[in-house]
């Protein structure tokens, strides 16, 4: 791609960063909307769509929306080879984040999970890195 | 889990791995032109669209099972991406991508497990 990489706020990585933590905050909203409209009794409520009487589920919407345009963003910059792997960061610090916050317990074996997460994102961050010298 | 919620599970993956190739296609095509260019509207649509029908199946799903027993699913879809980004868009794969994307993935399925 020959495009001139947008330096500052318009940086793809820092936008890319910016996505991760709208993934994160999303993902944590639509579970407690979720959680709290659930009504597994009713046969069509597989497809989701009880969940929108929760307000949580439209600041989530919001922040998905958002986060769309951040992504679509970093897409026209970054190969989807490299910025969706990288993205998966999210996997990394959503228990992290429970952990800290929500005082969740994290056994050794998620502990290892967490870890093989970090070195894959360390593997897959180095090509990137080589891309960004290109750009 | 039955054959039903199976079939579900795999939708899902799949309408979310679709949508994100018509996004990186309509990105790919948008170039100078911006969102003024036809065939860029018409494939940030079909992304929408298919991230829509992700998005509501997923929420289905949440509330029966445990994000934790959904998260290997949605780990696979690194692996799954990152190989049809290579296929289809011709990116580069490198080894070393390739491994890194597999033990993110290990990761995943990891810490769902525990």
């Amino acid at each position: 791609m020959t495009n001139n990489r947008p330096s500052g706020f318009a940086n793809p990585w820092f936008q890319l960063g910016l996505n991760i933590i709208c993934v994160v905050l999303y993902e944590l909203l639509l579970k407690a909307g979720a959680k709290a409209t659930a009504d597994p009794s009713k046969s069509w409520s597989w497809i989701g769509i009880i969940g929108l009487a929760s307000p949580l589920i439209w600041l989530a919407i919001v922040v998905m929306l958002l986060d769309l345009v951040i992504w679509l963003y970093v897409l026209k910059y970054i190969p989807l080879s490299i910025a969706f792997p990288l993205s998966r960061l999210v996997d990394v610090l959503v228990p992290i984040s429970c952990w800290l916050i929500l005082k969740e317990g994290i056994s050794s074996l998620r502990w290892c999970g967490i870890a093989l997460v970090i070195i894959g994102l360390a593997i897959v961050a180095k090509p990137a890195a080589r891309l960004e010298e290109r750009l | 889990m039955t054959w039903w919620s199976l079939v579900l599970i795999l939708v899902w993956v799949g309408t979310f791995v679709a949508g994100q190739l018509f996004f990186k296609r309509a990105m790919e095509s948008s170039g100078v032109a911006g969102f003024q260019n036809r065939q860029t509207i018409s494939l940030l649509s079909a992304g929408i669209l298919l991230m829509t029908i992700s998005f509501f199946l997923n929420l289905g799903l949440l509330q029966r099972f445990d994000l934790s027993y959904l998260y290997p699913f949605q780990g696979l879809s690194v692996i799954i991406i990152t190989l049809m980004a290579a296929v289809i868009l011709k990116e580069k794969l490198t080894l070393r991508l390739a491994i890194g994307t597999l033990l993110i993935t290990a990761g995943v399925v990891l810490v769902s497990m525990s």
